[in-house]
């Protein structure tokens, strides 16, 4: 490797280089003002958003860092919404009880956090197998040790070690499949594969059950059933800002990579409509419809009988992640457009309602639905916030989450999928039960016994209002997502 | 200054008002003097209004600038086809100069309205909900697509709908506000729909877009009918709006808002919105639709003005009045007058204005007294208000050297004119009927008011001349109403730079089948050279206004002086009794008092025709269905029992079944979820197993 090649390659790093360097300065500084920890938000905050800025930059960008990485608009579209659920990640951190009480450990979250990011960063960009497998790693161990950050509260440490014991298994056996898979093509650059697999017929039980094996450890990310067991457990463990970002920025990154690895691997051409073609290999559509419908089903009836809201949020965020997988296996340009346009609302309102329940069980001290009984006026301003926040997630007009499942009916009613349309339109309906029923319980509900109002502070009323304002607005006004999404199809090497 | 400065300038007009309103709205109750902030919102709002209709008529006369964005792009959506909405302002003569006086009469309002309403409990919301107003007329008024304007006409609804009934706590208040809301809906009705079957066949909002479609020939409906019933649907919307015959009910009932409410709301600028409306449509108006808005505007003009004859709440008559004037703008559109339309809207809008905020200053020196039978004599009392109601008195009426005579005068000329080219004579009979009648009684309602003796001793005394803050607003709009404004030539407004200049006769869309003769483009007009607004009037139109100008304006002057003198007679000097009069037309004077009779024939028809309808059916129902129902009853009570276990057994059962096994397969689902990692990784293999096996035979 010459020095001009590597002086390219780290032109297309710059988002990774930028988080590297803030995590390094965010150790630093808790080795040695050990006792400002005040200062570490602000930090991290700050590298973010200069991180944002490169990330920005590379919408324009489109190259190869060293053969294993690319700079391209789809990459960095999944970089944005990392970083920019980081940030309010890290915002909510600030005022949560739960990392409040572990004052000196914050230097820690804090940096595993930006190791979680740097993961995701790489998660989104990487075309080699070895690469993916290591950037899961990285993104798994960060997550794993923030799973447990609370090792006082019994739940958070349980919800920790079922989480590493499960991940443990799903990175082996996607190991595995990625041996198979080098076995058979003799490399692990995934257009070098396409081209053995375009050339020569590789099929086969094998490669399947090597993609299988790979599809499971991005499954295991991404929550589809049936990998998705460990996400009640862990999700409720969990400090909830934790939460939150698991079931946004982590799921982001692994559609990244799924998206990238079906479209690049298997890829013969693209029709003219903006189809994709595939390689008669596996049969990706009919295995992700039905693993999609699985999924949104199973989380959808799931959440019916939770009584924890956290546990309820686990569940939507899989049926989410359905609907999410739904758009995928429409295999064509129109859904993968509903797949960003789904995401960047997605941010905003699951975001939100994982926070308004973090600042409501600060007060109250429970995340039972039965605890929100006759809350509605002592919570005014974050009763109205949630309810907004879940009338968008159920997919309600006029806000932004209706807008989010509209781009997705249209994507499968233009591949002509009217029956798959309909089981996913029926499973929207069994979702207003467990929505509404919050709603229902802060509103309608009597008063048990009187509260005194809940008041937010100053900081935290902008932050929902950060969060809220896109959800209301993108709902009526949707053209600047749809066309950045528009933009951001673009891959390289199609 | 440039074109991309101008529509800055609008957008920034636009919303100034919406700033005032969310701030006045939201500090209302802690900061008591926010209203100062409203005030000066709309202080700069008028400035740059001002501004821009200089910068517009200067720089930019004779050219529309619009500027859009796209709002919904939907792509190509299966079934329905390609869905792109856009948004956007056009700033053309006729959007500056009503920009313009929206904002002045506004400001004006709010002005007044400072001491007006001192003391309400609701001072600084009723100050929020004037700016809520006027961001929604703006958007009328700048807007560029059909879609906006409606929008913006539904806010225009709510924000009048929320000022009449201001005063909630009167149950008169509340109801007219609602009776305005419910008549405004089925205007608007009709307005939804010729705005969709606009969209459904061009699949666009934007008005050039639409007219450049007409005018390559493609029809709503693809048919010659489809224009006509599109343009009479969206007529609708402004005879709600303009509260024309038959909708014009609700206006007289909107005068329980403030004072102030009615000068801006409804006698300037949103029954004003309606004519706007058709003035914006008026390139793609067939003839055969033009007859009808000509005719409704006629009715409107006419019916109203006879029942103001007899009216005493002085309130009352001013809003009589204005659905009067509103329905002569309508019909001198209808006439193809449009130019003498147009300059109508804003000669009426400042006189009426004037006028109401008159009333308002008399109402407010007689605390709250609206009856004219208690009033008199205050001439001496409040000379200003007085010199200032005349002055608009008499530029309604139509005597020259006012604004009123020269934008009156040239409407009642376009029904002459269109009398003699069509046969038509009714028009023109009606026009100057109730030019005479509008001199008569706003000279009676002014004889009533200011002259003579005082009438009720008590109110008079206490009776004071208004402070500088509400005398302000009528100086200034009495000012107005000269011709000095708009014209050199006190007789002829086509001498003036408004008339001629500002106000341009617009392109003609429909094809030329479908017009009226003297609108079809004559050889003259095709040879213009490309670029220049075709002309769009045929010389013979031209030749039968000229040829009936003069006799125009003599017949006017003598209907407008026949009508104050006869109201001098009556009520100055007493020549004639008005009480005999009356009693000798009994019948007559009762049918105008109780005005025609509309609200009660409404009120038979509709509210106890609905009444009568649901008792039909609550009859029908006791009777026939209860009748069948016992008849049978001793079958029925056996069946009962078998339908009863059938019912609680199978229906219920189903119903239950579906939550049940919607609640069995969750609970199913959640039971998988053991909470043991050993199971949950043997689940995960046995189903990659499954799915192998599944897929394996690819």
């Amino acid at each position: 490797m010459n020095f001009e090649s590597l002086n390219t390659s780290l032109q297309f790093l710059k988002p990774e280089i930028a988080v590297s360097i803030l995590l390094v300065v965010v150790v630093l500084f808790d080795l040695i003002f050990q006792n400002n920890k005040k200062a570490l938000p602000v930090i991290s905050i700050t590298g973010l958003l200069v991180t944002g800025y490169f990330i920005i930059e590379q919408f324009t960008l489109n190259g190869y860092a060293f053969n294993l990485l690319t700079a391209d608009a789809f990459g960095a579209f999944f970089k944005l919404i990392v970083a920019l659920s980081a940030i309010f990640v890290i915002l909510f951190s600030i005022s949560s009880s739960e990392i409040i009480r572990c004052e000196d450990r914050q230097g820690e979250y804090y940096t595993l956090i930006l190791g979680m990011v740097l993961g995701m960063f790489l998660i989104s960009s990487a075309t080699d197998l070895i690469l993916i497998y290591l950037s899961i790693e990285l993104l798994s161990l960060s997550s794993y040790i923030l799973a447990g950050f609370v090792k006082t509260v019994e739940r958070d440490s349980e919800a920790s070690l079922k989480y590493v014991i499960y991940g443990g298994v799903a990175s082996g056996v996607m190991l595995f499949g990625i041996s198979i898979i080098y076995g058979l093509t003799g490399s692990t650059n995934l257009y070098t594969i396409n081209s053995i697999l375009q050339s020569a017929q590789l099929g086969g039980f094998t490669f399947i059950f090597a993609g299988f094996m790979v599809l499971s450890g991005i499954g295991f990310k991404i929550s589809i059933a049936p990998f998705h067991f460990w996400t009640p457990d862990v999700y409720e463990g969990a400090p909830i800002t934790i939460t939150a970002f698991l079931s946004v920025a982590s799921k982001a990154a692994g559609f990244a990579l799924l998206v990238r690895f079906i479209k690049i691997t298997f890829f013969d051409s693209m029709s003219e409509s903006g189809y994709w073609i595939l390689l008669n290999v596996i049969d990706w559509q009919s295995l992700l419809v039905l693993l999609s419908i699985l999924t949104m089903t199973l989380g959808n009836f799931a959440a019916l009988w939770q009584e924890n809201l956290k546990r309820m949020l686990a569940y939507s965020s899989i049926a989410h992640a359905g609907y999410l997988l739904l758009a995928v296996a429409v295999l064509s340009n129109e859904g993968l457009i509903a797949v960003l346009v789904y995401f960047s609302i997605y941010l905003f309102m699951n975001l939100g309602a994982f926070f308004v329940v973090m600042l409501i069980a600060n007060k109250i001290g429970s995340e039972d639905v039965d605890d929100y009984k006759g809350l509605g006026s002592s919570v005014s301003f974050l009763g109205v916030a949630l309810a907004i926040f879940l009338l968008s997630l159920a997919g309600l007009p006029p806000t932004a989450g209706f807008i989010a499942k509209l781009y997705l009916f249209i994507a499968l009613i233009d591949a002509n999928m009217v029956t798959v349309a309909i089981i996913a339109l029926l499973n929207t309906v069994v979702a207003y039960y467990y929505y509404v029923r919050v709603l229902k319980n802060l509103y309608l509900v009597r008063k048990e016994v009187e509260m005194e109002p809940v008041g937010v502070s100053f900081g935290n009323k902008i932050i929902i209002l950060l969060l809220l304002i896109p959800v209301l607005v993108f709902g009526i006004y949707f053209t600047p997502i749809v066309n950045l999404a528009k933009s951001s199809i673009a891959f390289i090497g199609f | 200054m440039n074109e991309s400065l101008l529509i800055n300038f609008a957008v920034v007009i636009l919303f100034l008002p919406l700033l005032g309103f969310i701030v006045t709205l939201l500090l209302g109750k802690k900061v008591s003097k926010i209203f100062i902030f409203e005030n000066l919102v709309m202080l700069i709002g008028l400035i740059l209004s001002i501004v821009l209709l200089i910068a517009k008529v200067t720089t930019f006369n004779n050219v529309s600038i619009s500027s859009e964005f796209m709002w919904i792009d939907m792509g190509d959506v299966p079934v329905i086809g390609q869905i792109q909405i856009f948004l956007g302002l056009l700033l053309d003569d006729i959007s500056a100069l009503m920009i313009f006086v929206v904002f002045l009469i506004s400001f004006l309002v709010h002005f007044f309205s400072i001491d007006y309403m001192k003391g309400d409990i609701r001072y600084n919301r009723y100050f929020a909900y004037l700016g809520l107003f006027t961001f929604s007329m703006a958007g009328i008024v700048l807007t560029h697509n059909l879609l906006m304007m409606y929008i913006f006409w539904e806010l225009v609804g709510v924000s009048s709908y929320l000022l009449i009934g201001f005063w909630f706590e009167k149950k008169s208040a509340s109801d007219a506000g609602k009776k305005a809301f419910i008549v405004n809906r089925i205007g608007d009705l009709g307005f939804l729909l010729g705005l969709l079957t606009l969209f459904l066949t061009y699949n666009t909002f934007s008005f050039v877009e639409i007219f450049t479609e007409i005018s390559q020939g493609n029809l709503p409906l693809n048919s010659e009918f489809g224009l006509t019933i599109t343009g009479i649907f969206i007529f609708c919307g402004a005879v709600g709006k303009s509260a024309q015959f038959p909708l014009h009910v609700w206006l007289p009932d909107a005068m329980e808002g403030p004072t102030p409410v009615s000068a801006l709301i409804h006698a300037a600028t949103m029954v004003a919105a309606g004519v706007y409306l058709v003035v914006r449509i008026f390139g793609i108006l067939t003839a055969d639709a033009m007859l009808i808005i000509a005719t409704i505007g006629a009715l409107s003009a006419l019916i109203p003005a006879t029942i103001a004859l007899t009216q005493n709440d002085i309130k009352r008559v001013l809003a009589y009045s204005t659905v009067s004037q509103l329905g002569y703008m309508i019909m001198a559109l209808g006439v193809g007058a449009y130019k003498f339309a147009f300059f109508h809207l804003i000669t009426h809008a400042f006189f009426k204005a004037c006028m109401f905020l008159g009333s308002g200053s008399v109402i407010h020196a007689m605390h709250h007294e609206q009856d004219i039978q208690n009033m008199g004599g205050l001439r001496k009392k409040m000379p200003i208000t007085y010199a200032t109601f005349l002055i608009s008195a008499i530029a309604i009426s139509g005597i020259p050297l006012t604004s009123g005579f020269l934008s009156k005068d040239g409407i009642l000329a376009g029904t002459y004119a269109f009398g003699t080219l069509t046969g038509h004579w009714y028009f023109p009979f009606i026009g100057f009927l109730v030019a005479m009648m509008t001199a008569f009684y706003m000279f009676r309602l002014i004889i009533l008011t200011f002259h003579g003796e005082p009438r009720n001793k008590e109110k008079y005394e206490h009776a004071h001349e208004s402070s500088f803050i509400m005398v302000m607003p009528l100086v200034v709009l009495s000012i107005l109403s000269f011709f000095i404004w708009y014209t050199p030539n006190p007789m002829d407004p086509e001498a003036g730079w408004m008339y001629s200049d500002w106000i341009k006769n617009p392109e003609l869309h429909t094809p030329e089948n479908l017009r009226f003769g003297f609108m079809q483009s004559d050889v003259t007009s095709v040879i213009t050279p490309p670029g220049e607004h075709r002309i769009m009037y045929s010389e013979t139109y031209t030749a039968a206004l000229h040829h009936v100008h003069g006799s125009a304006v003599f017949l006017s002057i003598a209907m407008a002086v026949l009508g104050i003198l006869l109201a001098f007679v009556m009520y100055q000097w007493k020549k004639i009794s008005a009480d005999i009069l009356a009693d000798k037309l009994k019948p007559l004077y009762k049918f105008s008092y109780n005005k025609w009779y509309f609200d009660e024939l409404y009120h038979k028809i509709f509210v106890a025709g609905t009444i009568g309808l649901s008792r039909l059916i609550a009859w029908f129902d006791l009777k026939v269905i209860d009748g069948i129902v016992d008849g049978s009853a001793a079958v029925t009570k056996a069946f009962s029992k078998s339908i009863g276990w059938f019912d609680d057994n199978v229906i219920d059962g189903l119903v239950n079944l579906t939550a049940s096994v919607s609640a069995f397969i969750g609970l199913i689902f959640s039971k998988f979820q053991t909470g043991k990692v050993q199971t949950y990784i043997i689940m995960v293999i046995f189903s990659l197993v499954i799915l192998l096996f599944l897929f394996k035979s690819f």
